[in-house]
């Protein structure tokens, strides 16, 4: 009981963590990690109702995606285009980062490796069968082993857009064209798409 | 209808492997054996959970062999076709004032973050059949202008 207790604990820290994309956004009060995973889990559950898919598993992997930043670095897509000065960070988000397809190859790679270091270390204590099945998930997650998992990873994109969007809304500081642009290049999933067309809708309306 | 699967030759050539090796895996489960492919060199961490998960291992099995019944091959079209968008091109545009660059390939190999957009997403559906110099609108509420600046076939 006690390795669980401690594991919570250190799960827990993600609720004090703010995301930092939006931190280099500059946003005021911005999102945390166990806030974007609970937005993240839900996502899955309604929309995931529309696909057949195994629920438990898709928000159990929703739940695991982002655990591992309890030790990971909260990586944007930026890294390592951000200047030192931070005024100039804004100026760098004005552009979408661009890097030669085999750098895009390395970053990923690299950023697969710390994550997984960080699962590990996380889920290390805990009791066999528990951190056999966590491991697992993670593992689907990475490699999109089952359709569960494939979700996930989309839906994962789809809730940033939302909380992006939200931000736009709020705040202006989000380069909503640019936004735009990366999530008709990442998402497939008919279900998502259409809810992205909802959003769109509601988000343009409102705004204009 | 059976949904139809668009692999380059090396994603058809990934997943016979992995089709392969998850047999011999549930083979040597099934016989209470160590499977001999958790002591090579091609022990990774996907075969290590279906080394722990059956369920997930006979899954996976289910989903390769319905993607092996059901693929479509990419290929590199003919000499006079190879300035059109299809499947397998890597595309160079410029867009939002920047240059990029995708290839085009079927939802089961994209991976949007390595440049590989699936020809099911919004971008991928709008640029394919275009050629060099067209402007390619993917709008919605938004819109957003692709310029096609390069058509290149990497694909065998």
């Amino acid at each position: 009981m006690e390795k669980i207790l401690d594991f919570l604990i250190n799960v827990g820290k993600l609720k004090g963590k703010k995301r930092r994309g939006w931190v280099l956004h500059q946003i005021k009060n911005p999102e945390t990690t166990a806030e974007h995973i609970f937005h993240l889990a839900i996502l899955v559950w309604v929309l995931g109702r529309k696909k057949k898919l195994n629920l438990e598993r898709a928000i159990k992997i929703a739940l695991v995606h982002d655990l591992c930043e309890v030790y990971a670095p909260d990586l944007t897509p930026y890294d390592p285009l951000l200047p030192k000065n931070k005024n100039k960070i804004i100026e760098t988000l004005k552009k979408w980062p661009k890097f030669t397809p085999a750098l895009k190859i390395k970053k990923e790679k690299e950023k697969s490796k710390l994550e997984t270091r960080g699962i590990d270390r996380l889920i290390k204590k805990l009791p066999k069968d528990l951190k056999k099945e966590m491991k697992t998930l993670w593992i689907d997650l990475q490699k999109g082993l089952t359709k569960e998992a494939r979700f996930v990873k989309q839906a994962d994109k789809v809730i940033n857009f939302l909380q992006g969007m939200e931000y736009w809304r709020k705040y202006g500081k989000i380069q909503r064209k640019l936004w735009i642009r990366w999530i008709k290049e990442t998402i497939d999933d008919p279900v998502l798409l259409d809810f992205i067309k909802t959003l769109e809708n509601k988000f343009y309306k409102k705004k204009k | 209808m059976d949904k139809k699967f668009y692999l380059t030759k090396e994603g058809l050539e990934r997943f016979k492997k992995e089709y392969q090796t998850l047999k011999l895996l549930k083979l040597a489960k099934l016989k209470g054996e160590a499977p001999k492919i958790l002591h090579s060199d091609e022990m990774s961490a996907e075969y290590l959970a279906f080394k722990e998960d059956m369920d997930l291992l006979e899954s996976r099995l289910f989903e390769l062999e319905y993607i092996l019944k059901n693929f479509v091959l990419i290929k590199k079209p003919p000499k006079e076709k190879q300035d059109i968008v299809d499947l397998g091109a890597t595309v160079v545009v410029g867009v939002n004032g920047q240059e990029d660059e995708f290839t085009i390939v079927g939802t089961l190999e994209a991976d949007p973050s390595i440049g590989k957009i699936s020809n099911e997403s919004p971008v991928g559906k709008a640029l394919l059949g275009h050629k060099v110099g067209d402007e390619v609108v993917v709008s919605s509420p938004n819109k957003t202008i692709y310029k096609i600046k390069r058509i290149i076939y990497k694909v065998s």
